[in-house]
């Protein structure tokens, strides 16, 4: 391992049920990325629900915005990884593909892995 | 100190996060050394380029501002 290189790893508990709570996750990890830190978004709860076929293109972050799509792909355009568990897809009724691609399963022993490598972990 | 290796990137209009990505962008296609004029109205962009320099090393050799345009000259590191 690197230690060299910085690591965030944040975790979005917050789903589709609200919108305007869905973005800022997307836009602290990409300018996290861009400053060439290692950055992932574990998605627990009713996280998993932003990554559902269909959401990001539709799902508008305030009335009249872009959608949560726009910055979606701005994070994972510039390396953001994204990661979901299993509990919270049962949880929210989904399976992995009802997700987009690129998402990758771990589990919560790898996640507490994850989040003691990270330099940082933040919540929403 | 400006000369045509300066490639300009224009980000005025564009908020956060746009400025630091494509800023990070511009400097992984750069040579090492190469520096880049970045434009941008943000007014985070002050302290997102302070940021991005101490956690990349890339340098920022000049800032200034006018008439709310933020420019910074940003040196990729060697």
């Amino acid at each position: 391992m690197d230690e060299e290189v910085k690591r965030i790893l944040y975790v979005q508990t917050t789903g589709t049920e609200l919108p305007e709570r869905s973005a800022t996750v997307f836009f602290l990890a990409a300018s996290g990325a861009a400053m060439d830190i290692e950055v992932g978004i574990f998605f627990t709860q009713l996280g998993p629900t932003l990554l559902q076929r269909g959401v990001p293109e539709t799902l508008r972050v305030r009335k009249g915005g872009v959608t949560l799509g726009h910055f979606m792909e701005q994070a994972r355009d510039i390396g953001v990884k994204f990661y979901v568990c299993q509990p919270s897809l049962e949880l929210t009724e989904l399976k992995m593909q009802d997700l987009i691609d690129g998402v990758e399963m771990i589990g919560g022993a790898a996640f507490n892995s994850m989040a003691l490598d990270a330099d940082r972990v933040i919540c929403f | 100190m400006l000369d045509a290796e300066v490639a300009r990137l224009d980000c005025t209009g564009l908020v956060c996060p746009l400025p630091v990505i494509k800023l990070s962008k511009a400097i992984k296609a750069a040579v090492p050394g190469a520096v880049i004029e970045l434009l941008a109205t943000d007014p985070g962009s002050v302290a997102d380029l302070e940021a991005f320099e101490k956690q990349t090393g890339h340098k920022v050799l000049e800032r200034s501002e006018a008439n709310g345009v933020f420019r910074f000259l940003v040196q990729r590191k060697k």
